[in-house]
């Protein structure tokens, strides 16, 4: 049987196999019998057994016990065997095998054989799989093979060098002087392999990048010479000729004249003259079009050019080629930050990509339209993405829905829009949107003040609708329990009346509280909204009670223990409920960022009380959201209810079960405004109390209180207070005394070690006491930010 | 750069490999893995989707002839409009040089699909830009090949 039927019978044999386990049997056969011919050094059929090898290697089987038979073929004077094993080690060998260093010496006779063919067999092997150390050892014969008079040999011998540059850079000294001039070069294969070379010396070395800007007028040249020569059959693709050299050449183009005015300068015509002449209906010439849009951008070209650029990304996007769709917006993606209203103009073109039928087109247009929403643009483009939002696939939905929080909070026009837009999202894709959500949602309900009529309104709709989406069922409760009265009222001016009565409320309630859809949270958030409910109807007040017994032996201890507390509030401290169910101040938001949150900037501007001056419906005493103090721990003494002369400024009751009671706002927690050291944190009468951080660590921070009087008399029997949130620990050390000395002549200092192990956002609350005047005065001050380095 | 091109053709998920070439050194097993989830990837593709797709920190690229998928793994800042030219050119190589190339002229001749591969790419590089130039070059490496063997009169490979 001749031998090369045998590899083809072979093949023949194994396809024909009908099961895995057969196919494993015929080959594991064949593999002894060759493994056996391998060991008797069977002159004839070598060749032929490693090429059954390489086949069988090829499905997955091992064939390690090839690699020295790969060593012998490669040794031998005939060029099949030659061939062959020289693939065998390409195949089988890698740089880790110790069997690759043999074939080092085989490669360096070859490599001056006098038949060119054998000579490529060594230069392609290699330039694949040469280990540092043979690279080492063959550099100098590489270096003679540049510049041999044969181009066959030369542009492989190049691409060698490109190799052996890769592994050990340090060589590439040795090929920089013959890299330039093998520009002259007319040879395509050569002159690509040039390029190649000389943009990997550039790469790795910018003293060989400085000097080598000098060829860019020569490449410049070349680049021409292709863009307007004529038709050339040898290298035309689809009408451009040599594709493959021309996107070479402007990379290495875009290598030379990044951060450089002079070499940028050089090219500015020619990458013009590509823009505008190569012709893109093929792929070949998009990927040069492609290529020059990426040069452009990333040299310091002029603006007409960038903006040139920018149309060519835009007409891609409109062509019926889906991979070209795709690179435009991976493009415009990368560049839509730097020239922002270049990439602006194609902006409908970028929304109408938002309807294509591949995902990654799709993931794509979201994120370039989100980058480009503006204060301008905002209306438009956030109704298409609220259509997009209905229809994307589910991957997406995460990332529109925060996309569009986000756009949202920096551009709404309006207070109302903004709270439609949220309840929107939250309708359409509910379960997708993140925790914090809820309690932003709520800080910008609970600003909008002029809203809550309509907004309750609203969400009591949606709430009786579906009662599936989280987050909406519950912000939906909490504005409800909070403003329930307003939904009572029926009218509206803003959408249309309804009448809703006391027993549809609370059904509405009571549905989310028994449902099995309802998460914990929710549940928590629908009985807390029951209860507030008992100061806001008039007749139905005993169902509630009702409803929160029974919920005084639920399972879920969370709820459980909501429950029994509010039992107590009906009935040891029923005095107290009207108070402590009062409806809620304004929330103060940390960080603002939008037209709309103006009011928040000014509270925060005002750096003297922080409790926020609000007018409130009916005010008698102003409860802080202090879930997150814990007035019992941590402070020295527990606060008791102030016994403040009536001020203007409100201060806040705390008792012990009031505390407990005032966990309504669950993940309710505004981020700390950054703030500069040395912050007055209470100013009043003439005292003036400024905080100062010393220290901080990850974990705690070290703060000083700094007590100054500008008044004509002296403040005695000044003393400070301290809670802060439950995890973090307190220690005050001793103040330097209870005497604020008249006229600024002197200073109280008390300094506080904050622990903080949970990394919690930091709050800290400070009573002062003290006498001034004859009078005796009390005043709390809130802290909601320590300087924002303490934890970055 | 690329790091490795390869040619499969669907067999349930995971695709059955004709061929493979790498230009990066890697340990067998990896190599293994990589073609694996590679292939796996690629056969998930649903219609009517772009040619490109992020895996790791690579872009693959891939283009699917009747019954042979195409593909090649590159670096991240390679123009992939560009290695769709690339698996193009070779196609075209194949089919000149096996005349309507079909999958198995590849898989019955494997070897000489990869010395084709071999005149056109070379250290993840493209060698050769001229069509003519590496069908005339193959067609010489084989004559040498069938001339020494008769010189050694020994039967062709």
């Amino acid at each position: 049987m001749s031998p090369s039927v045998r590899l083809q019978e072979l093949i023949r044999v194994i396809r024909s196999a009908r099961t895995q386990c057969e196919e494993r049997g015929v080959i594991q056969r064949e593999c002894a019998a060759i493994r056996e011919q391998f060991r008797q050094n069977d002159n004839g059929g070598r060749s032929h057994n490693l090429a059954k090898l390489l086949y069988v290697h090829m499905l997955g089987y091992p064939a390690h016990f090839g690699q020295m038979e790969c060593v012998r073929l490669i040794a031998s004077p005939r060029y099949s065997e030659k061939r062959i094993g020289y693939l065998g080690a390409m195949m089988l060998l890698d740089e880790k095998q110790d069997a690759s260093l043999l074939i080092t010496n085989s490669i360096k006779n070859d490599l001056s054989h006098s038949s060119q063919y054998v000579q490529s067999l060594a230069l392609c092997t290699l330039a694949c799989m040469g280990s540092a150390e043979m690279c080492r050892d063959l550099a100098p014969e590489i270096e003679r093979l540049l510049k041999a008079s044969n181009s066959y040999i030369k542009k492989k011998a190049t691409l060698c060098a490109v190799h052996i540059i890769r592994k050990v850079p340090e060589l590439g000294e040795m090929f920089t002087p013959s890299a330039h001039s093998l520009l002259s070069e007319k040879n395509h294969g050569v002159l690509h392999g040039a390029v190649v070379l000389i943009t990997e010396l550039c790469e790795r070395n910018t003293q060989t990048l400085d000097n080598f800007r000098k060829a860019v007028p020569e490449l410049v040249q070349i680049m021409k010479g292709l863009v307007m020569s004529g038709y050339s059959p040898e290298h035309n693709v689809a009408g451009i000729s040599d594709p493959f050299l021309q996107v070479r050449i402007l990379r290495l183009l875009r290598i030379l004249g990044r951060n450089n005015d002079r070499a940028s300068d050089a090219m500015n015509d020619l990458l013009a003259q590509v823009a505008t002449n190569t012709d893109s209906t093929k792929t070949a010439g998009s990927a040069v079009l492609y290529e020059t849009v990426l040069t452009v951008m990333d040299i310091r070209s002029e603006s007409g050019l960038r903006v040139l650029a920018v149309n060519i990304l835009g007409r891609f996007l409109l062509n019926n080629d889906r991979n070209i769709r795709y690179i435009s917006m991976t493009s415009l993606l990368k560049i839509v930050q730097t020239d922002h209203n270049a990439v602006q103009r194609h902006r409908g073109t970028i929304v109408d990509c938002l309807k294509d039928q591949d995902a990654s087109v799709q993931r794509r247009a979201l994120e370039l339209s989100l980058a480009l929403v503006s204060s301008v643009n905002i209306r438009s483009l956030m109704k298409e993405l609220l259509l997009f939002l209905s229809t994307c696939p589910p991957e997406l939905r995460a990332h529109a829905a925060s996309g569009i929080f986000i756009a949202a909070e920096k551009y709404a026009p309006s207070q109302r829009w903004h709270i439609d837009t949220i309840l929107h999202v939250l309708t359409t894709a509910g379960s997708d949107v993140r925790d914090e959500t809820v309690p932003n949602l709520i800080q910008l309900i609970t600003s909008a003040s002029e809203l809550h009529c309509y907004t309750v309104h609203k969400l009591y709709r949606a709430l009786v609708t579906d009662i599936s989406q989280q987050p909406l069922v519950q912000v939906a409760c909490w504005c409800i329990g909070e403003y329930g009265d307003l939904l009572l009222k029926g009218d509206c001016e803003e959408t249309e009346p309804v009448q809703v009565t006391e027993d549809d409320v609370l059904d509405a309630l009571e549905t989310v509280l028994q449902s099995h859809m309802s998460s914990p949270a929710t549940r928590a958030f629908a009985l807390t909204a029951t209860m507030k409910l008992s100061t806001r109807i008039t007749e139905n007040v005993d169902r509630i009670r009702s409803i929160v017994s029974i919920y005084g032996s639920c399972i879920d201890v969370e709820l459980q223990q909501r429950a029994v507390e509010y039992n107590a509030l009906f009935r040891k401290y029923d005095h107290m409920r009207a108070a402590v169910l009062e409806r809620m101040p304004v929330i103060d938001k940390g960080q603002t960022n939008g037209e709309m949150s103006a009011n928040n900037i000014k509270d925060l501007e005002q750096t003297d009380v922080k409790i926020p001056e609000v007018p409130l419906p009916s005010n008698q005493l102003c409860l802080e959201v202090c879930d997150l103090l814990d007035l019992l721990g941590g402070s020295e003494e527990p606060l008791q209810p102030s016994q403040a002369p009536p001020s203007s400024v409100p201060t806040p009751s705390s008792t012990g079960t009031g505390q407990d009671l005032l966990d309504l706002l669950g993940g309710v927690c505004p981020a700390p405004v950054p703030v500069v050291t040395g912050v007055t944190v209470y100013e009043k009468n003439g005292l003036t109390v400024t905080l100062q951080c010393d220290q901080r660590t990850e974990t705690s921070v070290t703060v000083s209180l700094l007590a100054s009087n500008s008044t004509d008399s002296d403040i005695t029997s000044f003393s400070l207070q301290a809670a802060v949130p439950k995890s973090v620990q307190l220690q005050m050390k001793a103040p330097s005394g209870d005497v604020v000395p008249a006229h600024g002549a002197g200073q109280v200092t008390q300094t506080v070690i904050l622990m903080n192990p949970n990394k919690v956002n930091l709050k800290m609350r400070v009573r002062v006491s003290y006498s001034s005047q004859g009078s005796f005065c009390q005043d709390t001050a809130q802290i909601d930010s320590f300087p924002t380095t303490a934890w970055s | 750069q690329t790091h490795l091109i390869c040619c499969f053709s669907p067999n349930n998920r995971q695709g059955k490999l004709r061929l493979q070439k790498w230009f990066t050194p890697l340990p067998e097993r990896e190599r293994k893995k990589i073609v694996r989830d590679m292939t796996t990837l690629v056969l998930a593709r649903k219609p009517r989707t772009c040619n490109f797709l992020h895996w790791k920190d690579l872009k693959i690229v891939y283009k699917r002839y009747a019954s042979l998928y195409f593909c090649c793994a590159l670096e991240e800042q390679e123009n992939e409009l560009l290695a769709l030219e690339i698996l193009h050119r070779y196609v075209e190589l194949l089919d000149k040089y096996f005349g309507n190339v079909c999958e198995l002229d590849i898989i019955f001749n494997f070897e000489k699909a990869y010395f084709i591969l071999d005149e056109f790419l070379m250290g993840g590089e493209v060698q050769e830009t001229s069509k003519q130039s590496i069908a005339n070059s193959i067609e010489a490496s084989d004559m040498l090949q069938e001339t020494m063997e008769e010189y050694m009169s020994k039967p062709a490979f």
